[in-house]
């Protein structure tokens, strides 16, 4: 808290906050410039945050009733940066000051009654009263309304049960079953009054009208509120979880390190009360067999047991910490054997960042409710998270979820962007900003930061070890569920964590390559569907964090202004239109075509076929699906090809600048040495950008001259002008132009695109490359569906077997032997028949109905690092794996 | 790689026996103990304990008729089916002192005494799961292994003949352990009652004339038969089952009776081994090993002397017995459905696979189902991925039209 008022000093002259406020043009940084930032109140005593506003809600407007800056004399001003940032010049934003936040109690009364409005939507139907439907069970209920009801487990509610035939047209699709029936012409009604409430109906001569509260999937669940950390989950939650049998325990191994606890060694159990709990009335079994397995059965420690309890079967896992052992039990029927494993693991990371060590975790004093919170949260995301399921499916995480962190190939183009922007924060060059830049002391450094997109990753500049954990957190939390299905006003999320790098380091004393002996703090922001984390060091260089550390405002709107950025270039226009383009590669993603009858069919409408595939937009597609090719056409000839077309599209633009001719260079370097050799007498900001829209106008000018004298040469085809320097609004045009150039990549051989789904996968990284997740609601198909469910169980069982090779290559001699044979084992790929049922269902009739055969293969290649690629295609042409590796590598 | 299988008397906790095969040490009474309690606290409590993995690795408890719990503990690699393989135990100890007596386990010292009876053929079990061995009878615990010969229908009128004149209905020829030929309602037994008989005489090596007490699990768990070994010529046996007549030494002379004639064939049924297939079904020369299976009737068929007057190159015999083992028990199982135990893990019965492979630095293994014949193909590491589809395909033609091959 007090780390700021040692800097007074440092305080520039110019300090009036006004001159900053008048001349900004955007009411966003206005409403928040001159005041304490919405997410003040928020911060929890031990200074970590947690605010999460949706979109949903939009009467909760932000009408700002926060004090003026001025009229707080605690605020302390750190130091005032004039800044003229590359990003903000251009829209001639000037950035508050920054500043010490403050305690102070807000009622932030409106975001809580938003919260339950959230729950509680209403949906009203008038039924006429002239209807009356015909009922076999003679209830007055089902003759009036066409419904019938059952009574909630809390033994008075009236929840919709069923529709009568000839009622579902009323009802369907605004009211579905499992909605609680709340009031009948505005009154409450209960199974209690039920009766008597409906004799009223029948004597009232008005259309009844009935009030249904939407529940949404049964469960009234809300990630967004169980993230917030005032809100301990409620009773319902924790029931609920009860009841789906999932559970957490940590036990100590030697009772005597902790005498005051009295619960023989049990210092966290989830949900209690204890007794209720069949984990910690089991947990004998487990610590025996912990203790067992190594010592005298010569085995490793248990991984997971599957045990059969109240009809239903629950994979109880294990992590051990030194002689202290967490077990984590999920149900079966909604996470198999696979899932868990891998889960627990992301468990322990996930609390190993939080607080240091499992130990630490369960032993820290008054952390119990936080725990409560984090595991409700960590079981709810994982068994209530992905929604869209419906629920006869079992909601198996699928196998891209647990392994990594899900990325996707983007355009070089856009890449370039999204690294632009973070390394742009992650550099915190504030030289233009202000005059003395040496003067001032920084609060924290940028280690690091990852971006994500509708929860994939889009962008990572963090430590491999650091993204994993980070990646864990952000899943297991549910955070990137939320921004995946919810629009994101804005979410800021502040966090002490404790790193890999040091956690390592405190258990190796080595004096080479020593990380300052700091602190670090996890910043997550969100807006619309991005989600940026940044690691942040304090420490070193740095100043030091003495006690409890709030968010620092500055660092929070550096963050959000670099989402902002994203926001300016049309990356939230672009993204969604480049996740539904199934471009790079491109799948295929209506699999009836590959059968003889479905080309029949194909040919015969084509158009209809074409209007499925989003791509086909663009006129230039529909030739580039059409051209057919087999793979060596694809390397080896001329500009045609798909895969020379996608180097001239992208790859080649990493050059253009060097290639585009030493004009240019020479702009460049000159604006650069500006900055640096007078850094005391920065050129005014009209100045520069006046420069700029000359250069850029110039090179403009210049390419549409070469374009219209007929030049084809590779090099001049794209604007390869694209830097940190270039106004904003190009930048978005030429961006949403290079959509319409998106050339559709193919990676399979033979003449049809026979490649249905992939994974690439990079453990040791932690991130994989698949498809995007919503691309079965792409295709909207039984067969692609039926695929790619199968795709992933097969994708389980292959991983597994293929993990022996991969811990072999790392350790050659490993404590427990290996199966030899399985070692050597590099591919593995399984044959698959489709039913016909499922066949019948996408339009192939019985009588030309030739079987469907799809190949699911996997292979591992190991060097440089170890990386595993799944392949789900048609039997139809024969793929070599490797050469589908090597045309993928090209895509990334 | 290691197993160790423990046998408690459920309610008593008394250890019955414990066995091990491979290299680990042997299992203290502490930790049976501790192992047994483990079960015990879980039941208390409503709980069963399924299935424990660990690092290449499974622990697992079965109890049966509850009176005994088997635990079985598999680690260092070791690819095998314990849930399978803990009931087959139980079929041993079934067969060998009925199902009644397990049940009841009324006088625990001497039903202990009675197993001991059946410790040689445990043994022969846990053995065969050993990959530096050559197993004598056993590959895969699913089927029973056999030979194809041209002769085997000729031998069955002859066991037809045999089995009859001594009262009994089911009788079968082993060669080497290798199921060869059966009577004609030998099919009747189930396979794994069939696996027991095998096992019997595999235990039993080197006794001319034997007959055994034994309770067939399947079909009478508490009626007792009589086993009957008799050794034709060197490493061929011939077994039936019958009552408690005729006496032993009226069956050594109706086996000379029925037999006599039959010694040109036996030889020549005997070449055979051990390719294991008839001389007119070739192979391609990328072929290292085949295991071939008949899913319906349970019976597999195992060569890896594939081409006459050929060197073996490189791999060792028993490692290639081991890659197909390995391959079928962790890959080509699942183009078996119906031999899973449990179906309750996964509800995947859409899910067909009709083929599935690996490839490996040293080796590929390819797998094809067709009808009820599934092959399991070992191929040098230059076969192309396609050519070894082709290839595959082609062993499953030519090993169904063939008219010598008769399962």
């Amino acid at each position: 808290m007090n780390t700021f008022k040692n800097k007074i000093s440092y305080e520039s002259p110019c300090d009036s906050d006004n001159d900053w406020t008048n001349s900004s043009d955007d009411s966003k940084y206005s409403d928040t410039e001159s005041s304490v930032p919405e997410w003040d109140s928020d911060i929890g005593e031990d200074g970590e945050l947690v605010y999460i506003k949706t979109k949903v809600n939009n009467e909760v407007t932000d009408n700002s009733k926060t004090p003026l800056l001025e009229s707080c004399e605690t605020f302390k001003l750190r130091s005032d940066f004039k800044r003229t940032s590359t990003r903000r010049s251009t829209r001639g934003k000037i950035f508050k000051v920054l500043k010490n936040r403050k305690h102070k109690v807000k009622d932030n009364g409106n975001d809580k009654k938003k919260d339950l409005e959230d729950n509680n939507k209403f949906l009203i139907i008038q039924v006429s009263k002239n209807m009356i439907f015909s009922s076999d069970k003679n209830c007055q209920i089902e003759k009036l309304f066409g419904i019938s009801l059952e009574t909630h487990t809390d033994g008075k509610t009236l929840v919709v049960a069923d529709f009568l035939p000839e009622a579902k047209a009323i009802y369907i699709p605004k009211v579905k079953s499992g909605y609680y029936l709340l009031k009948i012409n505005g009154i409450e009604v209960t199974s209690y009054n039920i009766n008597n409430v409906l004799q009223r109906v029948v004597e009232d001569i008005e259309n009844p009208k009935l009030t249904f509260q939407v529940v949404t999937e049964g469960l009234n669940i809300d990630i967004e509120k169980l993230l917030t950390p005032k809100n301990a989950p409620e009773n319902s939650t924790i029931q609920l979880l009860k009841d789906s049998m999932c559970s957490a325990l940590y036990m100590c191994g030697n009772d005597v390190e902790y005498p005051s606890n009295d619960d023989k060694g049990v210092l966290y159990c989830f949900p209690r009360p204890f007794n209720q709990n069949f984990l910690y009335n089991t947990r004998g079994a487990y610590l025996t067999l912990n203790h067992l397995a190594p010592k005298s059965l010569g085995t490793s420690e248990p991984l997971i047991s599957t045990v059969f309890h109240k009809n239903q079967l629950i994979n109880v896992t294990y992590a051990s910490h030194c002689n202290d052992l967490l077990l984590i039990a999920i149900p079966n029927d909604k996470i198999d054997a696979f899932a868990s494993k891998r889960i627990i693991n992301d468990i322990v990371k996930v609390l190993d960042l939080l607080y240091g060590s499992l130990k630490m975790c369960f032993t820290k004093p008054n952390n119990v409710d936080k725990l409560d919170s984090l595991f409700s949260r960590i079981f709810v995301s994982l068994l209530f998270g992905n929604k869209c399921k419906d629920k006869t499916d079992n909601i198996n995480v699928c196998f891209e979820e647990t392994l990594a962190a899900r990325t996707l190939s983007l355009p070089l183009e856009v890449k370039i962007q999204l690294d632009d922007a973070i390394t742009e924060l992650e550099a915190a060059d504030y030289r233009e900003w202000t005059d003395d830049v040496e003067n001032f002391q920084r609060l924290y450094t940028v280690i690091g930061a990852c971006l994500y997109y509708s929860g994939h990753l889009l962008s990572s500049h963090l430590q491999d070890e650091d993204l994993k954990e980070i990646n864990a957190y952000l899943k297991l939390n549910g955070i990137l569920s939320l921004s995946t299905e919810k629009d994101i006003e804005r979410l800021v999320i502040w966090k002490e964590v404790f790193i890999h790098e040091h956690r390592k380091q405190n258990k190796i004393e080595s004096n080479e390559y020593r990380i300052p002996d700091g602190r670090w703090f996890l910043l997550v922001v969100g807006k619309g569907h991005f989600v940026l984390a940044t690691l942040m060091e304090a420490g070193g260089c740095t100043e030091d964090a003495v006690g409890v550390t709030p968010p620092s405002p500055f660092y929070v709107e550096e963050c959000e202004s670099c989402l902002e950025l994203l926001f300016d270039v049309g990356l939230n226009k672009y993204l969604p239109s480049w996740f539904s383009s199934n471009s790079q590669p491109q799948v295929e993603t209506s699999p009836q075509c590959l059968t003889k009858h479905g080309r029949k069919t194909r040919d015969n409408t084509s158009t209809k076929a074409d209007h499925k595939n989003p791509i086909t937009k663009h006129p230039k597609h529909q030739s580039d699906m059409k051209r057919r090719h087999n793979s060596s056409d694809q390397i080896n000839s001329g500009s045609t090809s798909e895969i020379n077309n996608y180097q001239s599209t992208s790859q080649h633009n990493l050059y253009a600048q060097w290639y585009n001719g030493p004009q240019k260079q020479y702009r460049h370097s000159s604006i650069d040495v500006s900055y640096s050799e007078d850094s005391g007498s920065v050129k005014s900001n009209s100045e520069i950008s006046d420069d700029r829209v000359a250069g850029r106008r110039a090179d403009r000018e210049q390419k549409h001259r070469r374009e219209s004298s007929g030049s084809d040469s590779d090099w001049d085809k794209q604007d390869g002008s694209r830097s940190s320097n270039i106004d904003m609004s190009d930048i978005r045009k030429s961006l949403l132009e290079e959509l319409d150039h998106v050339t559709v990549q193919r990676i399979t051989a033979g003449e049809e695109n026979v490649l249905f789904h992939f994974i690439q996968l990079e453990s040791e990284k932690g991130v994989l490359i698949a498809p995007v997740r919503n691309i079965e609601l792409q295709a909207n198909n039984a067969l692609y569906t039926h695929i790619v469910k199968t795709f992933r169980s097969a994708c389980k069982k292959i991983h597994e077997l293929l993990q022996h090779s991969i811990k072999f290559k790392k350790n050659h001699a490993p404590s427990n032997p290996l199966n030899k044979i399985l070692v050597a084992v590099k591919e593995y790929g399984m044959l698959f028949e489709a039913p016909p049922e499922i066949l019948h269902q996408c339009g192939i009739s019985r009588k030309n109905c030739e079987p469907f055969h799809f190949w699911v293969v996997g292979r591992v290649f190991s060097e440089p690092e170890p990386r595993e690629l799944y392949l789900c295609y048609h039997e139809s042409v024969p793929q070599d794996i490797t050469e589908i590796a090597y045309l993928l590598s090209y895509l990334e | 790689m290691s197993i160790i299988v423990i046998a408690i008397a459920s309610e008593s906790g008394v250890p019955i026996f414990s066995k091990k095969a491979g290299n680990n040490e042997n299992i203290q009474f502490s930790t049976i103990a501790s192992l047994h309690g483990i079960n015990m606290f879980t039941k208390c409590h409503n709980l069963q304990m399924i299935n424990t993995l660990v690092d290449n690795g499974t622990i697992l408890w079965k109890e049966y008729c509850k009176s005994v719990t088997l635990i079985g503990i598999a680690t260092g690699g070791l690819e095998c089916d314990l849930e399978l393989l803990l009931s087959c135990i139980h079929d041993v100890m079934v067969f060998c002192i009925g199902k009644k007596e397990l049940e009841n386990l009324k006088n625990l010292d001497q039903i202990k005494r009675d197993l001991r009876q059946c410790y040689p053929i445990l043994d022969h079990l846990l053995e065969s799961l050993d990959p530096n061995n050559v197993p004598r009878s056993t590959i895969v615990l699913d089927f029973i292994q056999s030979f194809l010969c041209p002769q085997a229908q000729q031998l069955q009128q002859v066991l037809d003949n045999y089995a009859q004149s001594v009262t009994g209905r089911w009788a079968c020829l082993t060669i080497h352990g290798h199921l060869v030929a059966t009577s004609s309602d030998f099919c009747e037994l189930d396979p794994r009652e069939t696996r027991l008989l095998l096992l019997l005489a595999a235990a039993q090596d080197g006794a001319p004339l034997r007959d055994t007490l034994v309770y067939l699990p399947q079909m009478s768990p508490n009626v007792a038969f009589r086993a009957v070994t008799c050794k034709l010529l060197a490493d061929v046996y011939v077994l039936v089952i019958c009552g408690a007549t005729p006496a032993l030494s009226q069956i050594d002379e109706l086996v000379l009776q029925c037999w006599e004639g039959y010694a040109q064939i036996i030889k020549e049924a005997k070449l055979v081994y051990p390719r294991n297939f008839p001389l007119s079904v070739t192979f391609d020369s990328a072929l290292l090993g085949l295991l071939v299976i008949n899913v319906c009737k349970r019976r597999c068929v195992f060569s890896r002397h594939l081409h006459p007057n050929q060197k073996s190159r490189g791999m060792s015999g028993v490692h290639r017995i081991d890659i197909l083992r390995t391959f079928y028990v962790t890959t080509a199982k699942d183009l078996a459905p119906e031999l899973k135990i449990v179906e309750a893990e996964e509800n995947d019965t859409d899910v067909v696979v009709s083929e599935t492979y690996w490839c490996s630095e040293y080796h590929k293994c390819h797998a094809q189902r067709s009808g009820s014949l599934l092959c399991c193909a070992l191929y040098a590491p230059t076969v192309p991925t396609h050519t070894m589809r082709l290839l595959t395909n082609q062993i499953i033609l030519d090993l169904s039209t063939n008219k010598e091959i008769y399962w």
